[in-house]
């Protein structure tokens, strides 16, 4: 959902993700939650993520929504969304480099005065 | 509407499509306290006991059979009444055609005799009612318990500014949270309004410019663990929410073209009574006194005041951006009798307003729980001209943190007390 917001950045989406820890909790699984938020993820930028934080797997290269009546489809799309959390790293923003740590599991995307 | 049309009246008449949607509005409903299938009603005894024998015989009779276990109980509005005359009273209805048991614990049918009798209660000025009895079936009773148990005396993780569980859980109502959808806070705090959305199944996100109240918590009761908003959610046996996020709500990161993503936001914007807004960038008159950077890593980035009027035009058009078509967004808008207006009030071409309720906190200053819904897709052009004819966004209530703690002398507290009579909360009596 983030993207980089430093003034003048055009490409800022999505962030890379560079991962020091991985943390994983159970999340309730609600299918209607689900159906609600899949058309609004971009799909290869989600998929990018879940590479790097190496819940990729079982995930299809392209989905569309017919995919969303597929029970085994949604458990594993719920787990790559919903369960597995970057807990210690950064994202990246893929024009400048620049890094918002994120700590705690919490990024801190607040900008120094010279980038906004 | 009550007898009289008074529109200050706890008792109001709805008509609803059934039972169950009665008993539905009595699981979520905290304002509310029963429900009840009004059998007759008369401003003395007698016109109630004759409207109570003028109700048809067939309407009775499915709560009145020999197999059902009731009770009576008398509720007043305005006065007490000793044990003896409440039993006095239920006595004197025994010409009704109950053929069941009276059992005092947990009957199958509870019937409730409502008396309101103002007139020897100076304490009620403004709320007064005219005497009326009245008597009936109670069809639903609010169920209140969730917040004993999300009371702020037992939470692990605490602010000075933590929103109260029952306004909590208020605000999530306005909202219409449930299962399935998205919410999101944006001053998220300590997080309790991020628990009362996950308490009704909704996922939650908060944000919050604060790192640390964010982050990094406080030690925990003891000296023992450090507590954070997790710890409140591992309390209550709440999933953890989906994203805490640091950002500047003027300055956010969401990418520009998200929209209609969230049901619902609800949040206590700051407003400089007891936490002052903020947002990115130097202040302009320290910009040039400030330490060049010289590690963007380690930099702690600076912070300027931010103004409730800038506050609320971000907060309302990030809402008509962020939120579904029929979404909503609930926030507390500070108000004192001598700044208020409703022209103030701001507003959105993507919102209306579906709620604007006082809550009085002191002589001097109350708050307004606001309420819209997004009615139309989010346009940025509309949006754009809708700003435009309106560049100045500051609001009289700016100045909140002066009025609120300005000086009086004693002649203007006579002034002011004379001039504006005593303001009541409206609830307490009942």
């Amino acid at each position: 959902m983030l993207s980089c917001h430093i003034k003048n950045v055009r490409n800022g989406y999505p962030f890379l993700i560079e991962v020091v820890k991985v943390s994983e909790h159970e999340a309730d699984f609600d299918p209607d939650f689900l159906k609600h938020i899949f058309p609004r993820i971009n799909w290869p930028a989600f998929l990018q993520g879940a590479v790097s934080l190496g819940c990729r797997e079982g995930l299809p290269e392209e989905a569309n929504e017919s995919m969303l009546e597929d029970e085994g489809f949604l458990k594993r799309f719920h787990h790559a969304l919903l369960e597995v959390f970057l807990e210690e790293g950064s994202l990246v923003c893929p024009e400048t480099g620049r890094k918002f740590p994120v700590s705690k599991g919490i990024p801190n995307m607040l900008l120094n005065e010279d980038e906004c | 509407m009550p007898a009289g049309d008074l529109e200050h009246s706890p008792f109001w008449y709805v008509t609803l499509p059934s039972e169950e949607a009665a008993r539905s509005i009595g699981q979520r409903a905290l304002l509310t306290k029963m429900l009840i299938e009004v059998w007759g009603e008369g401003s003395t005894w007698e016109e109630l006991e004759a409207a109570l024998r003028a109700y048809p015989e067939a309407a009775m009779a499915p709560w009145t059979g020999p197999d059902q276990s009731f009770k009576v109980v008398v509720d007043t509005f305005g006065s007490k009444l000793s044990m003896d005359q409440q039993l006095d009273m239920i006595e004197k209805l025994e010409f009704l055609p109950f053929k069941g048991k009276v059992k005092l614990r947990s009957p199958d049918l509870q019937f409730v005799l409502l008396v309101v009798d103002c007139e020897d209660n100076d304490s009620l000025v403004d709320v007064a009612l005219p005497r009326r009895y009245y008597f009936g079936r109670q069809v639903a009773a609010a169920d209140r318990s969730v917040l004993e148990s999300y009371s702020l005396k037992r939470r692990l993780y605490l602010g000075p500014t933590s929103m109260d569980a029952e306004i909590a859980f208020i605000m999530c109502n306005q909202a219409k949270v449930r299962r399935g959808q998205l919410m999101l806070d944006p001053y998220a705090g300590t997080g309790s309004i991020l628990v009362a959305a996950a308490h009704y199944g909704a996922k939650v996100m908060g944000t919050d410019i604060d790192i640390k109240v964010l982050r990094e918590g406080k030690p925990g009761p003891g000296g023992t663990d450090r507590v954070c908003i997790g710890s409140n959610f591992t309390q209550y046996g709440l999933p953890q929410p989906v994203g805490l996020i640091r950002l500047d709500t003027h300055k956010h990161p969401l990418r520009p073209d998200l929209q209609e993503v969230l049901h619902a936001i609800i949040g206590d914007p700051p407003y400089g009574v007891r936490a002052g807004g903020k947002k990115s960038g130097a202040k302009p008159e320290l910009a040039d006194k400030r330490n060049p950077i010289t590690d963007p890593s380690t930099h702690i980035p600076a912070t300027q005041p931010y103004t409730l009027g800038e506050c609320l035009r971000d907060l309302l058009d990030l809402s008509a951006r962020l939120l579904v078509v029929g979404g909503r967004l609930v926030y507390f808008l500070p108000a004192t009798p001598e700044t208020y207006s409703e022209a103030e009030v701001p507003g959105h071409p993507a919102l209306r307003l579906v709620a604007n309720s006082e809550q009085i906190l002191t002589m001097r200053y109350s708050r307004r729980l606001v309420t819209m819904e997004k009615v139309c897709p989010y346009d940025a052009a509309a949006a754009a001209a809708y700003h435009a004819a309106r560049p100045d966004p500051t609001m009289a209530i700016d100045r909140l943190h002066d009025i609120v703690y300005e000086q009086w002398d004693e002649a203007a507290k006579k002034e002011a007390a004379e001039s504006a009579p005593r303001r009541r909360c409206r609830g307490k009596q009942f």
